[in-house]
């Protein structure tokens, strides 16, 4: 499930856990369950960037398919 | 158009020694001799533009540039419409045309095989009326930006094939996030044929997998240069393509609709390059200061569970004693309540208790003289006689 979960999303919900940890809200339980969640999706975000590889392609040049116009 | 196939016989009768035409014969005549009139470009300014969806033809009227002299024109509708200039009264444009007679009619006109706005002004003009329109539509409104992706899955560049643009873009994409994956797509964007080829492209682009933010890159370039990004077709596809769209056309002060059309605008490639990738570094920052925070919250929810279960364990330890304080206490108060009760504080105050025999002696009626008594004071006791009793 979390597999799909995007980079952008993993990072806005790392930053959720921890204003919702920074409030004190959360009790000991709750707390524990998010820790490990946010650290879940501190290893997401980081693998993203650490599995993605530049890359430069080229797109079939497209001149050529032009319809002249009417 | 000189041949002289194109020539009619035009018939005369006799009158006499005069020659007499028709109305229809001169007509035919003059027009076949206008048809010889080679094609070429006339100057001038539209008025009284007339275009209608049934029509075969557009009409209007050329005037002169100077004395303001006057040219009925005509154009087929198909082919005034596929130039897709907008042109409108007050226009300058060169028209390119023959003379030609409506026979019908007799009236002369300038039948116009194509059309060219004139100078910098007309465009200048066209493109601010564009504006206007486009703007009253709300292509341009800050409600249909959308934001950009924080880490693109796959850049599409749209570019030109001049080296610049592109190779500022590729440089500063790698030197802020050397991981980005850049989809490049080299198309027209000068010329009659660049709007679709820019239409065509940034379609294709926008819907390659994983695409999910598109670049528009073009150099600096004349005004000429850079109107297919201010064509109404380019604005509208930029507007409603499917992912976001990032204008990065021409130099500062150039403003092709297509920047306002898009969700975000950048002066050079190079600054479009800031916008679409995240610095890496900044990136790697602010993910370890979320953890950190992560970490350093935790923490301090445990230390309060453990304070407050530590206080828990004290109260749960010292409630026997407190028990044990309390029953003392109770015992105590119950002590001071039968001290009171006791004769001893009575008889401290000076009081004595008189016994006989059989008993405390309560009445005088049950001690008659010479009976033995024994008188029980605070400290000792007396033995005693009664001597008289009174009653």
């Amino acid at each position: 499930m979390s597999t799909e979960l995007g980079f952008e999303q993993a990072r806005a919900e790392l930053e959720r856990i921890v204003a919702e940890l920074e409030s004190g809200r959360a009790d000991l339980e709750e707390a524990v369950r998010l820790w490990e969640r946010g650290e879940e999706l501190y290893r997401l975000c980081v693998g993203k960037l650490d599995a993605a590889e530049g890359k430069i392609e080229e797109l079939g040049r497209r001149a050529e398919a032009v319809k002249p116009e009417g | 158009m000189l041949s002289y196939s194109r020539l009619v016989k035009v018939e005369a009768t006799l009158h006499g020694d005069r020659k007499v035409y028709s109305v229809s014969a001169f007509n035919r005549g003059v027009g076949s001799w206008l048809s010889r009139l080679p094609t070429l470009w006339v100057e001038g300014e539209i008025t009284e533009l007339r275009r209608q969806e049934g029509w075969q033809s557009v009409f209007f009227t050329l005037k002169d540039l100077e004395d303001g002299s006057c040219l009925p024109a005509s154009m087929p509708r198909v082919t005034f419409d596929a130039l897709r200039l907008d042109v409108a009264d007050g226009d300058k444009v060169h028209v390119y045309g023959r003379p030609e007679l409506y026979e019908a009619r007799g009236v002369f006109r300038l039948r116009a095989l194509s059309l060219e706005p004139l100078g910098l002004g007309a465009a200048l003009v066209r493109i601010e009326r564009l504006k206007k329109a486009l703007a009253a539509e709300g292509l341009f409104a800050a409600e249909r930006k959308r934001p950009l992706p924080l880490l693109p899955g796959r850049i599409g560049l749209l570019t030109g094939n001049e080296a610049a643009a592109k190779r500022d873009f590729l440089t500063a994409v790698a030197a802020r996030f050397p991981a980005a994956r850049v989809l490049v797509a080299e198309t027209l964007v000068q010329g009659v044929k660049a709007p679709g080829a820019i239409v065509g492209t940034l379609g294709d682009l926008s819907a390659e997998p994983e695409v999910d933010v598109v670049v528009l890159a073009r150099g600096g370039g004349s005004f000429e240069d850079l109107l297919p990004f201010s064509d109404e077709r380019v604005v509208r596809a930029v507007a409603a393509c499917q992912v976001p769209v990032v204008s990065a056309v021409g130099h500062e002060q150039d403003t092709p609709l297509c920047d306002l059309a898009a969700d975000a605008r950048a002066s050079t490639p190079t600054a479009a390059a800031r916008l679409v990738v995240p610095d890496e570094r900044e990136l790697r920052a602010d993910l370890t200061r979320l953890r950190t925070a992560l970490g350093r919250d935790t923490r301090r929810t445990l230390e309060r569970a453990r304070q407050s279960l530590q206080a828990d364990a004290q109260r749960l330890r010292g409630a026997p004693a407190l028990l044990l304080e309390r029953k003392r206490a109770r015992l105590d108060t119950l002590a001071g309540r039968l001290r009171a009760l006791s004769p001893r504080a009575t008889l401290e105050r000076g009081y004595a208790i008189v016994r006989t025999e059989s008993g405390i002696v309560r009445s005088a009626k049950v001690a008659a003289p010479g009976t033995r008594i024994d008188v029980e004071l605070a400290e000792g006791a007396l033995g005693a006689r009664v001597e008289e009793t009174r009653e």
